[in-house]
């Protein structure tokens, strides 16, 4: 189910820096995870000095394999990430992963690359893989944020997109509204889209893959539960498909086909 | 790691090191293979095991506390036949020198006869026997807490295998020496403790119990003193082995264990920080023999 082969690491911070009043980039460099990481999946981190007990997941934002380096994006939300925040360069973060199984990839046909909120981080990756090492067209990507203080994810991808497109909350940039708006005039302007890659909330995603499915362009979405594993040991993260078949966000995802999730 | 030291024959079932893998924690052990070596861990103790396919609870089913977590997955699992049929070949075949100990409960005291009837095959080494799941209505912590109960379900499964049989029990009792009594009198080859504490959290933005199963089972760092506590008081009321567990992190934590009276130990939670954590307690066990000049480790069981 998933090829890669899986391991800890301990990494060592190379920055961690505020990208916005909330949301931090944090470098580590663990070359044996990055070595093995693909678009999608994803990393459970463990601060070993901090005062929490679980690991968290984090998905894979980008990597520098020539460097070893992995980027991670986080926005501070509960005492793990706002101790990970207080970590200078130098301070070791133990890396479990790479973990599930991410994104697929066909040659075939332009791919629309959407992210929501710090659901945008794997789309990165994501990206880079298909700009750098898939023949075709360079995706189309669409970020849904808050507002114009949050379009520090352009730096991240713009070399690899053929065109990025902003939607925020309040209209402060791009368009007003919700990344699935924005989504008819792309199928428009780009009728070679063939596939939708999104990561984002769970109403985003349910949203765009409905859509997806009545378009008929296949759709892949990344989910995220709570989990204390990311092996498919604990099960605090599993859920029914459609199909009836039980899964496992962290050991058969978190990347599920749109329809086994919400058609 | 100087195995011979470690070696250990537990209530008859033979293994490479006495840490093992707790149910719940350690899915079906090849979850670990990229981690550790399974040839050292002493015993793979699998995810509880019911008559028929569970999907478990719905809503959050975990949640991190204080040096700990909560959980109330509520027993999801493919069931005994599929396990049978397709997981325990899987597991014999890529484990097949690592003891196999199936955890298992039913709703009712026959469920437990067929259970262990069913269990009762090559491949297995021992079963565990779980009378003590906060996080499922029926059956679970009901036996778990009633002496008699958990006698009567004892026998039943004594009665249908052949193997050892382990009973695991609740810390959500007043006394719980009581209860490995009545266990142990009713045929128990050894026991296990504890299973997890019934805890629970509300969530102060939405006034609502967190856990989908509003309640659920605390384990964790947070958990140990008790769980030494309890191994402690019950290896001076019973003769039969006791396996230790709860909170165990590091070797030193499962010398404390061993000391309280336990001949094994396992480790849960922390396999889902630390996944070779199995094997690095063993390891550590087997340095602190080293520096001590201790020649195996049965010498320090029940010492404290």
């Amino acid at each position: 189910m998933n090829a890669t082969k899986k391991l800890v690491e301990i990494g060592n911070i190379v920055s961690n820096t505020e990208l916005s009043a909330d949301v931090s980039a944090l470098v580590l460099e663990c070359p044996q995870v990055v070595a093995e990481a693909k678009p999608g999946q994803f990393v459970m981190i463990k601060n070993e000095m901090g005062s929490t007990y679980l690991r968290r997941p984090f998905g894979v934002a980008d990597v520098d394999k020539e460097n070893g380096l992995l980027l991670l994006v986080y926005r501070k939300a509960g005492k793990g990430t706002q101790e990970l925040a207080l970590l200078e360069e130098g301070s070791p973060i133990s890396v479990e992963g790479p973990l599930g199984k991410g994104f697929s990839f066909k040659e075939a046909g332009r791919t629309l690359l959407i992210g929501g909120g710090v659901g945008i981080a794997p789309i990165i990756y994501t990206a880079r893989h298909l700009s750098e090492e898939i023949t075709g067209p360079k995706p189309v990507i669409l970020f849904g944020v808050r507002n114009h203080k949050e379009l520090f994810w352009s730096d991240f991808v713009e070399d690899f997109a053929e065109k990025l497109i902003y939607t925020t909350d309040d209209g402060s940039y791009g368009r007003k509204g919700f990344a699935i708006d924005a989504i008819p005039d792309i199928l428009a302007k780009y009728p070679d889209i063939r596939h939708i890659k999104v990561c984002g909330p769970t109403i985003m995603m349910k949203g765009i893959a409905e859509l997806a499915i009545k378009q008929g362009i296949e759709c892949e979405v990344s989910l995220e539960k709570r989990m204390a594993c990311g092996i498919g040991v604990c099960l605090g993260c599993t859920f029914a498909g459609k199909s009836g078949k039980r899964w496992k966000v962290c050991a058969d995802g978190p990347v599920f086909d749109g329809v086994e999730v919400f058609g | 790691m100087n195995m011979k030291r470690l070696a250990t024959n537990f209530a008859g079932i033979q293994m490479a090191t006495p840490v093992m893998g707790a149910s719940g924690t350690f899915g079906f052990g090849l979850e670990y293979k990229d981690f550790l070596d399974l040839n050292q861990v002493g015993a793979i103790i699998s995810k509880g095991l019911t008559p028929l396919p569970r999907a478990g609870n719905e809503g959050v089913r975990i949640a991190e506390t204080p040096a700990g977590m909560l959980n109330c997955i509520g027993l999801e699992n493919p069931g005994i036949d599929v396990f049978l049929r397709d997981i325990l070949p899987k597991v014999r075949k890529e484990a097949p020198n690592t003891a196999f100990i199936a955890n298992f409960s039913g709703s009712s005291v026959e469920d437990y006869g067929i259970m262990a009837e069913k269990l009762d095959v090559e491949g297995v080494d021992g079963i565990e026997v779980n009378i003590s799941c906060p996080n499922v209505k029926e059956g679970g912590i009901v036996f778990g807490t009633d002496p008699k109960a958990a006698a009567a379900v004892t026998k039943e499964v004594k009665s249908h295998t052949s193997k050892p049989v382990i009973v695991k029990l609740s810390p959500n009792v007043t006394d719980i020496t009581l209860m490995a009594k009545a266990v142990e009198e009713a045929g128990a080859d050894a026991l296990a403790l504890i299973n997890t504490l019934t805890g629970m959290v509300i969530d102060i933005n939405t006034w609502k119990p967190l856990l989908g199963n509003v309640t659920g089972g605390l384990s964790g760092p947070a958990v140990k003193p008790i769980a030494v506590r309890m191994v402690y008081q019950v290896a001076k009321a019973v003769k039969i082995p006791i396996l230790g567990l709860g909170g165990i992190a590091t070797a030193e934590d499962a010398i404390e264990f061993l000391l309280a009276g336990a001949s094994a130990v396992a480790v849960g939670a922390e396999n889902f920080v630390h996944p070779d954590a199995v094997v690095r307690v063993a390891e550590g066990i087997d340095a602190y023999l080293e520096k001590r000049g201790i020649g195996h480790v049965s010498e320090l069981v029940g010492k404290a």
